[in-house]
């Protein structure tokens, strides 16, 4: 007889929603976090899409969101110009369609506590080191000598999942150029300061995504989040891509704080926290196997991750996939059979869910993007080329749009920029 | 034989802000165990262990300290029960009054006991009087500064390092002591601990009657931060730079 009757292992968006699933059908759940609370290991930009989080509690609304998502800017930065595009519909604000800003910290303690109310049980501060396998399956956890069973392991333990290869389900390390390094600083700023920088009402906020010149002109970008009383400034860059940069992401960050287009924005803000992290963007090809005998794998350390440029996602898709954990796990439990058949409905059940729908749809997303340098050097610098023009007035002749538009596009190669079209199009 | 630790709860210091008014912002601070505190648990939960004894553990703490966490931290160290008074008016309580009230928890519940430990001082105030007051309201002897101790008999017999020797001195029980950081390296609770600790019995009670303080506080703030000098030396005046570094060393 085991311990309990799952362990899920890491207390994020992924780990505490399958705790929750699986203590709300009656199931003995254990959570082991190696923070000292939930959220303190985690970090994000941090915006997340609430629609699967709206499936797992009706309630969503009292969780310590910070700001509903009214504005989505996407800027693309040449070294001395800024192009920027914002757009907002009120169909974007809808229930179900509808976005926050989000600090970890408080959100990730909300969801353990909505699990620990329903009967999981957490540890925190505990780092597990191994996994029990008992021929060949997964049967329970090892930290500090101390061995706990269950009859089903979930892997919920972060992009840095060492224990998914404990479990022998992941191929190898993700490849360099398949995750991205984060820097990211929250500033403090009074709300209504907020408000009226981002041009926001009070409670809502925006999305604010950088290309180019922020990532030093490689695969990356930064980011901008308004929460309630802070906002989130951030670069994340392709790890492969850093490691050729004689600037470090730090102060590729440092950099972009101090653009005249960004400094305004976080003028007299007190620096309140500062965190690094590692970021999975390979998408579908870097993730590992999701079910193993007694064991599944949920949330970051899936790979459940993509970025496209003008969205990026992981937290609905970790919260979606914990749920899904939680109700496969239940279904084996019940059936009495945790065997990787027995739990096989997992991958069935995501994979017809919108996580592997998405997933596979932005299959060659993480690719073209890496493969599309001039989306970080050369578009940006194009546009300014053509935008600057537009709007000088220094008494020289002036050109119609055509005829200042036309030299710059062909600079870049039309074929080139058609090529890059279609494939942008395809993949996006 | 039977052990009460005594264990302060405060703010992780971690997290204690200075506004800009040198006031104190505890809003970001979670409540932890007063770091000396671990090591007089650890040497209690030592001592039960090899005098096949029973530790309590006692708190006078504000309602804050009430938390699920903190006391299954508390329990996970060794300790059988935890006794907790919480009270908000203990907020500004001083070394007399936590005494008083320690006092009050350790009648009602483990009058019986033979030795009580107490931490080197509090993460907080660190006044180091609880320990002697606490001996004085129970009327037993009180020693502090301990860096070793093993139970005899009826007396403990305990180590005071000093400067140039080790002090042995015989206590006789019950006793109040007060131990140094060095006699007890806190322990890691494992996973096992951290379990047992959420199903070992805890009592939480506000506190009954007034609380009696001997001391006022009028006011707590930071300490100024001196403003630094800027002093700025021309590129190449190296010469300057090091005869001024010099001075200052002097």
């Amino acid at each position: 007889m085991a311990d309990f009757d799952a362990i899920v292992i890491g207390a994020g968006c992924a780990g505490n929603v399958a705790a929750y699933t699986l203590a709300s059908a009656g199931k003995a759940v254990l959570v082991v976090e190696r923070g000292n609370y939930a959220g303190a290991k985690n970090m994000t930009g941090g915006r997340i899409y609430t629609h699967s989080l709206a499936k797992v509690f009706p309630d969503y609304q009292d969780a310590p969101l910070q700001r509903k998502i009214t504005h989505e800017r996407i800027s693309l930065m040449s070294p001395d110009s800024n192009f920027t595009v914002d757009y907002s519909a009120r169909e974007l604000e809808e229930a179900g369609n509808e976005s926050y800003s989000v600090l970890r910290g408080p959100f990730d303690q909300w969801l353990a506590e909505k699990a620990e109310n329903a009967g999981a049980e957490y540890i925190y501060g505990i780092a597990v080191e191994d996994l029990i396998i008992e021929n060949g399956k997964v049967s329970g956890i090892i930290a500090f000598g101390d061995e706990i069973t269950a009859d089903v392991v979930i892997l919920a333990d972060g992009v840095n999942s060492l224990l998914t290869s404990k479990a022998g389900l992941s191929k190898k390390a993700p490849a360099i150029n398949q995750v991205a390094v984060g820097a990211k600083e929250t500033i403090e700023l009074p709300a209504e300061v907020i408000e009226s920088r981002f041009l926001c009402n009070p409670g809502e906020g925006s999305s604010w995504l950088f290309a180019g010149d922020c990532s030093n002109g490689i695969v990356g970008g930064a980011f901008i989040y308004a929460n309630q009383d802070s906002v989130s400034v951030g670069i994340v860059a392709t790890m492969s891509e850093v490691l050729k940069q004689d600037i470090p992401v730090y102060q590729m960050l440092e950099n972009f704080k101090q653009r005249p287009e960004i400094a305004p924005l976080i003028r007299d803000g007190k620096t309140v926290e500062y965190s690094g992290h590692v970021v999975p963007e390979g998408g579908l090809h870097m993730m590992p196997e999701i079910v193993g005998d007694g064991v599944l794998v949920a949330g970051d350390a899936a790979m459940l991750c993509m970025n496209l440029g003008y969205t990026v996602r992981g937290m609905d898709l970790a919260v979606a996939s914990g749920q899904i954990a939680g109700e496969a796990a239940i279904k084996a439990l019940d059936a009495g059979d945790t065997s990787k058949a027995g739990l096989a409905q997992y991958k069935t059940m995501l994979d017809n869910s919108f996580v592997m729908r998405d997933m596979k749809l932005y299959e060659s997303a993480p690719e073209f993007l890496e493969t599309s340098p001039m989306m970080f050097r050369g578009v940006p610098e194009m546009l300014r080329d053509i935008m600057t023009p537009l709007f000088k007035n220094n008494g020289e002749p002036r050109q119609h749009v055509m005829q200042i538009a036309m030299p710059v596009v062909k600079k870049m190669g039309l074929f080139k920029l058609a090529k890059f079209a279609m494939k942008a199009v395809k993949s996006l | 034989m039977k052990i009460v630790v005594a264990v302060k709860v405060v703010a992780d210091d971690q997290d204690i802000f200075v506004s800009g008014d040198r006031s104190l912002d505890y809003s970001k601070a979670r409540q932890i165990i007063s770091t000396y505190d671990t090591n007089a648990i650890e040497a209690a939960a030592q001592l039960a262990a090899d005098n096949d004894g029973t530790v309590v553990a006692i708190s006078a703490s504000t309602t804050k300290a009430d938390d699920t966490k903190v006391k299954k931290d508390i329990l996970s160290r060794g300790i059988d029960e935890l006794f907790m008074v919480a009270d908000d008016s203990l907020e500004t309580a001083d070394s007399y009054a936590t005494a008083q009230v320690l006092k009050g928890i350790v009648d009602a519940n483990a009058s019986d006991y033979d030795l009580i430990l107490c931490g080197d001082g509090s993460a907080d105030l660190y006044a180091g009087q609880v320990d002697v007051q606490l001996a004085a309201a129970l009327d037993v002897p009180v020693i502090n500064e301990v860096t070793g101790l093993k139970v005899e008999g009826d007396k403990v017999v305990v180590e005071r390092t000093l400067e140039d020797e080790v002090e042995e001195i015989e206590v006789p029980l019950p006793a109040v002591i007060s131990v140094s950081p060095n006699v007890a390296t806190p322990r890691i609770p494992g996973m096992r601990e951290i379990l047992a600790a959420g199903k070992k019995p805890s009592s939480v009670e506000g506190l009954a009657g007034a609380l009696e303080t001997k001391v006022e506080v009028e006011d707590i703030k930071a300490p100024e931060m001196t403003p630094r000098k800027n002093e700025i030396f021309a590129e190449g005046d190296i010469d300057a730079f090091a005869a001024a570094v010099a001075e200052a060393l002097k």
